[in-house]
């Protein structure tokens, strides 16, 4: 009867520790979604198109247009995780594009590239 | 012994702190009459901890306003506030809609004079000497995306660069140079959430040292 009890508690404990492993993982993709409007937007939109308030007919470069799958498509995840942690010109792009890695968390950074995958609705080049 | 030279320089220190000039004290009450407080806080340290904190704020942090601005700008741009951000405070989507209020001239200065009394130790007068240089207009306009999201004045005096920050065009009127390099050094300290990366780790100080000098040598071109 005890060891039944026992093994009812842990199966309580396991559902508990699922559910806020879930709770946290939702949190966390709209605390990306925030990450995203305030750090990202600038450059790349709100709706991560490359049209952010910076981009006047002066900026020297186009930046990123995140909704076209075509060329999201190029990328890998870590190719987008480089860029973001390190800036344009570590893949050879402009320095417009400021290295983060020092503002923002790996946990942030992760969340972005998939934050990015879910506007461009695509999966990257893979391996 | 120890105990009580801590307690005197403690003492001291509050009263320094508490002790305003009949000006600047005037100055705190025309701030308090009118509400500033509102959208600036005025005590330190800095409070955001989550970009939500950042959001909720109406306007910039003004704690260490003495160790960032220059004294006669403040007391003119009180005065006469034109917009300094392309961008609403916070928004990447409303311009600017240069509605500070004004404050009559006879209140400007004193609300100068209290704002220049509230300064930060991280700051260390006399260490940035404007000047324009070649490597610091390298960073800021090539190596370094600063000119992206900051507006200044280019080569004909046009304004180029990004919107999304504050303008630097005239920063050297604006800023204390000192404030700038202490912003580069420790830029949590001033903001710990702010839509600006961290260049810290990123550019050696003497590199900081010439970026700083750079824009503090950003100055109303005289008109032809």
């Amino acid at each position: 009867m005890e060891k039944l009890n026992i093994r009812k508690l842990w199966a309580v404990a396991a559902l508990a520790a699922l559910v806020a492993q879930f709770a946290i993982a939702s949190a966390s993709a709209s605390e990306t979604a925030k990450v995203f409007k305030f750090y990202c937007a600038q450059c790349h939109g709100l709706t991560g198109k490359g049209d952010g308030p910076n981009v006047t007919k002066d900026f020297p470069v186009s930046p990123r247009n995140f909704t076209n799958a075509k060329e999201m498509d190029k990328l890998s995840d870590a190719d987008l995780k480089n860029v973001i942690m390190d800036g344009g010109p570590s893949v050879s792009k402009s320095p417009m594009m400021p290295p983060w890695g020092k503002t923002l968390t790996t946990e942030q950074v992760d969340g972005l590239v998939k934050h990015l995958r879910g506007i461009c609705q695509c999966k990257g080049k893979q391996g | 012994m120890k105990l009580m030279l801590t307690a005197t320089l403690g003492a001291a220190f509050l009263f320094a702190a508490a002790s305003l000039s009949p000006v600047a004290a005037a100055g705190k009450d025309v701030f308090e009459a009118k509400g500033c407080g509102g959208c600036h806080y005025t005590e330190g340290p800095a409070r955001e901890k989550t970009i939500d904190d950042q959001l909720a704020k109406k306007g910039p942090e003004l704690w260490y306003a003495g160790s960032k601005f220059q004294k006669d700008w403040l007391g003119k741009w009180l005065a006469d506030p034109k917009p300094i951000r392309p961008m609403k405070f916070n928004s990447l989507t409303e311009e600017n809609p240069g509605d500070h209020p004004k404050l009559a001239a006879g209140d400007a200065a004193p609300v100068a004079d209290f704002l220049m009394s509230l300064t930060s130790a991280e700051v260390v007068a006399g260490e940035v000497k404007p000047k324009n240089n070649p490597k610091g207009r390298l960073i800021f306009s090539k190596n370094m995306p600063c000119s992206g999201c900051h507006q200044y004045a280019g080569r004909k005096n046009e304004i180029a660069g990004g919107r999304s920050g504050p303008s630097l065009a005239e920063a050297g009127v604006r800023l204390n140079p000192d404030w700038i390099l202490a912003y580069l050094r420790k830029p949590k300290l001033f903001k710990p959430v702010k839509m600006m990366p961290v260049f810290v780790g990123l550019l050696s100080d003497k590199d900081m040292l010439n970026v700083a000098r750079y824009v503090a040598a950003f100055k109303p071109k005289k008109k032809k």
